[in-house]
């Protein structure tokens, strides 16, 4: 900083108090540029965490026995189907052939892929067809009336 | 409410001393606000260190998703991290640079010795504050810097394996070692921190700000004192000045030039071409590839580690191997100027073997 | 007396000549490379202890032990001779339980077999495609009929112009295979579920399936675009004039990997070959054609949208979301183009939009992320910039430093 040996050094009462009034408005514009985005951080988020290790599926009331749905889970999809039996399963939605993404075949009564006719049974175990590997398991669980789908272990 | 503080607590030698610290005025003076400069970027680490901790999940299968969740869905958690990770960085180069002032200024001598010491120890745990750091992520590039870094301490003969184990928590780089930095980088380091910096701003207190040889000696021969800025509140205006610059400067970059997420680590994945660990460590990580494979029947890796842990002891016991003489002190001052010469080198070596 | 030395050994000459010709040049009907003369340890019927005699019978009158000479097997022969093992059940049941019977019945009804019935040897038996000698099970991948070496088997024969120009036969399947997104999924993924020759024309019962039912053999695994295909309007037009279904846009060997430029009036559109813009159906090409690509476009915007938010720092996860579903979109489209019909089409191309939209969205969405960054950027340096200034004022009007 240059000399303070200022000509200028004792500015008058008013301006001083004018020059303090500046600062503390502008202090206090800079402090709140740093308080107001951390508050919102401490806020948490709609989604609380990230959906990469469970997801929510969807009302259980509306899956109905012998029907499948595909949902989103993390960037890949997922499918739950119920059973005929009223049993809850889910797996991962991604066919193990070239994949394309699986669906249920309520006919079939297990799942099926249409791109190159793979079949997997109600645990996943791919039983026709071209597909190499199983399904990746997932579990499904009810929470009130949402259906949450989590990876295992 | 005052004068209850006041009763309990010694409010009224707190701000005597205050009231009475100066700081001297010389044509080096510039160099005292890098202490507090560094001093303030430790401080933006903690605090937004904190706020992390506060979303960052430490296991190898949620750590890359939690810091993506961080930069994705929480709001301003974009700012925080990114925040985080360039004050990491102007953090060490503070220290860097604030080491290198003291060491030409030789602020380091009789009495602020253990000032110096606790000082360097400081610059160690911001080193592996940043090294531990920056595999928190565990994205691709941190996975095989960690693997790579930690690697060399398996060339001191002996204890390197348990060393390397020790500091994976395993044979391998797995979760372990992420749970195992997450403690050190959070609870570990900031304890160790918190006692060195207490200590070294008492000391600092204590013993008042350091005026370099020259200027002293020039002062004496002309038979005036040095003159004295009052702390508060010429320096702390100007103190603050600076600190307000260098918000708006990680402002900027966190806005510019926000920080990669880079790619999930996959332990099965080859590594990738052109593995560097950050520019702070390029240095090290240089001169370790230029020495040659064996020196004379002993591993180069070895030699370089002993090396560097020389240089490192050196650096640490100085105040004890100058003898306070012009001749000592030259000595130490073209020392520094070879060490620096040697770093900018090698990182530059470094950058531009990365590119080609 | 001279002349009937002259005569015999003239005579003498030529028969040894003939000898020594006969030992060097190959008779033409020996096609296959020679077979090793003794079987290796990994050789299936050593490992199961079936010995030399069991096809060859006994050897020789004045062969050594060690090193037996038998007489040679004709190659008509050769099938019913291994059909002595390989079709009784109750035998082979002792090997292998499951293992199956039928191959020398299935070969009788091939066209290698009915050749080699009607006495015509330069056609493949047992040995030429598992040799005599070294025969490893299929499941061996050193087995030169195991999946992913059938090509190259039957290729010894049907890629070669010499051997096929005389039964009429072209020798540009093999090419035109290894050419095909077949052949790269066998051979350069290692999807073992790709089709090889014998998939298609079977085996042992080999024969190239015929113009009405090549579209069952496609079908076996393309279910999704066999089943729109026969509810398509095309189905009856292709029966009426006895094309084969897949084969006139796909082609039976040489199958590329689909364009959405196949769709169209003008080449390299399929539709072509039969369509112009006056024909039956014009409306509902271009109209496929036309979402097809148009679909395809619109992808490639919100691509370049997404990522040009993501090169700035913004991460736009709901767009690569919206950018799966996208794509799957258009996988599914190409498949309802078999349906040759507007409305099951448009449907998913009503959802594939969606997609696009959603995708398109988010990019826009991180852009706006950014434009709020940089006004938040600004505010602040406006408070910090002013503050600075003053904080620069206050400190300059400070009273001097007196010592």
């Amino acid at each position: 900083m240059a000399s303070d040996r200022n000509p200028m050094s004792a500015p008058s009462p008013g301006r001083r108090s004018l020059l303090n009034w500046l600062l503390g408005t502008w202090s206090a514009g800079v402090l709140g540029s740093i308080v107001f985005p951390v508050v919102r951080y401490l806020v948490p988020p709609e989604i609380p965490e990230a959906p990469t290790l469970s997801v929510m599926a969807g009302p259980a009331s509306t899956l109905a026995p012998n029907t499948g749905r595909l949902v989103p889970f993390g960037n890949s999809p997922a499918i739950v189907v119920r059973l005929a039996s009223g049993e809850l399963r889910a797996f991962a939605g991604t066919c193990t052939h070239l994949s394309c993404t699986v669906q249920y075949r309520p006919d079939l009564e297990h799942i099926w892929c249409a791109c190159h006719n793979g079949h997997y049974d109600l645990h996943g175990r791919n039983i026709s067809g071209p597909p190499p590997r199983p399904l990746e398991a997932y579990d499904a669980n009810v929470q009130g009336d949402e259906i949450v789908i989590s990876k295992k272990g | 409410m005052k004068a209850w503080l006041a009763d309990r607590l010694p409010v009224a030698e707190v701000e005597a001393a205050i009231a009475h610290k100066t700081v001297p005025q010389h044509r080096h003076s510039i160099w005292y606000y890098l202490g507090g400069m560094t001093l303030f970027f430790f401080g933006v680490q903690v605090v937004t260190g904190i706020l992390l901790l506060l979303y960052y999940r430490p296991s190898a299968a949620e750590a890359y998703d939690s810091v993506q969740f961080i930069m994705t869905r929480v709001p301003f958690g974009w700012l925080i991290r990114s925040i985080h990770s360039w004050a990491a960085n102007l953090l060490v180069a503070a220290a860097f640079i604030h080491l290198f002032s003291v060491l030409f200024l030789k602020a380091y001598r009789r009495p602020r010795e253990i000032t110096w010491i606790t000082g360097v120890l400081l610059l160690f745990v911001i080193l592996a504050f940043g090294f531990t750091g920056y595999l928190l992520p565990w994205n691709e590039l941190a996975f095989f810097a960690t693997r790579v870094g930690t690697d060399i301490a398996g060339a001191v003969p002996f204890v390197g394996e348990a060393t390397v184990r020790f500091l994976r928590g395993g044979p391998e780089v797995t979760g372990a070692t992420l749970t195992r930095f997450y403690g050190v980088h959070v609870a570990v380091l900031p304890a160790i921190a918190t006692v060195l910096v207490g200590l070294h701003l008492l000391l600092v207190q204590y013993h008042g700000m350091s005026v370099p040889p020259s200027v002293e000696s020039e002062a004496r021969r002309a038979g005036r004192p040095i003159p004295a800025m009052p702390f508060v509140p010429h320096f702390a205006l100007r103190d603050l000045f600076g600190w307000t610059v260098a918000l708006a400067m990680l402002a900027g970059l966190s806005a510019f030039l926000p920080w990669e997420l880079g790619v999930r680590a996959d332990p099965f994945a080859p590594a990738p071409a052109g593995i560097q660990p950050e520019w702070y460590f390029l240095w090290t990580f240089q001169a370790l590839k230029l020495v040659p494979a064996t020196v004379l029947g002993v591993s180069g890796e070895l030699i370089a580690l002993v090396g560097m842990t020389a240089g490192a002891l050196a650096l640490v016991f100085l105040p004890m191997l100058d003898r306070n003489t012009d001749r000592s002190r030259a000595i130490v001052t073209w020392a520094a100027i070879g060490a620096l010469g040697f770093m900018v080198a090698m990182t530059l070596l470094a950058l531009v073997g990365g590119h080609s | 007396m001279t002349r009937t030395l002259v005569v015999l050994f003239v005579v003498t000459v030529a028969l040894a000549g003939a000898v020594v010709v006969r030992a060097v040049v190959p008779a033409p009907q020996e096609v296959q490379p020679r077979q090793p003369a003794v079987p290796d340890a990994a050789d299936v019927h050593v490992r199961n202890g079936v010995t030399c005699e069991a096809c060859h019978g006994t050897p020789l009158a004045g062969s050594s032990a060690t090193a037996p000479i038998y007489a040679p097997i004709a190659r008509t022969a050769i099938a019913p001779l291994c059909a002595r093992c390989h079709a009784d059940a109750a035998y082979m049941r002792q090997f292998a339980p499951q293992v199956r019977v039928d191959q020398y019945a299935q070969y009788q009804t091939s066209v290698h077999g009915q050749q080699m019935a009607k006495g015509e040897t330069r056609v493949a038996t047992c040995s030429d495609c598992h040799s005599a000698h070294g025969v490893l099970h299929v499941r061996d991948t050193r087995s030169p009929v195991a999946p992913a070496n059938v090509a190259g088997t039957c290729a010894r024969c049907h890629a070669d112009a010499d051997l096929m120009t005389p039964f009429d036969r072209s020798p540009e399947a093999f090419s035109d295979w290894k050419g095909s997104v077949h052949a790269a999924a066998l051979l350069e993924r290692g999807d073992l579920s790709a089709p090889t020759c014998s998939t298609c024309h079977g085996s042992h019962g080999a024969t190239p399936p015929g113009v009405d039912t090549v579209a069952n053999v496609c079908a076996q695994c393309h279910v999704r675009e066999a089943e729109l295909f026969r509810a398509s309007p095309k189905q009856p037009v292709f029966a009426a004039m006895e094309l084969a279904d897949c084969l006139v846009c796909h082609n039976n060997h040489a199958i590329e990997r689909p364009d959405d430029s196949w769709i169209g009036f003008e080449s390299p559109a399929v539709c072509a070959i039969c369509h112009d813009e006056t024909t039956n159906g014009a409306n509902v090409i271009r109209s496929v054609g036309d979402g097809l690509r148009a679909l395809r476009r619109d992808t490639d915007e919100a691509v370049s949208l997404v990522a040009r938010a993501e090169e700035a720092g913004v991460l736009v996860e709901d767009g690569h979301l919206a950018l799966a579903s996208a794509r799957e979109a258009h996988v599914r489209l190409r498949v309802l183009v078999h349906a040759f019909a507007a409305p099951p089409f448009d449907e998913v191309l009503a959802e594939g939009r969606t997609a696009v939209e959603a995708a398109r969205a988010a990019g826009t969405a991180g852009l706006d992320e950014l434009d709020f960054r940089r006004t938040g950027l600004a505010i602040a340096t406006l408070f910090i910039l002013g503050f600075l200034v003053t904080l620069y004022i206050k400190i300059r009007r400070l009273p001097p430093i007196t010592n």
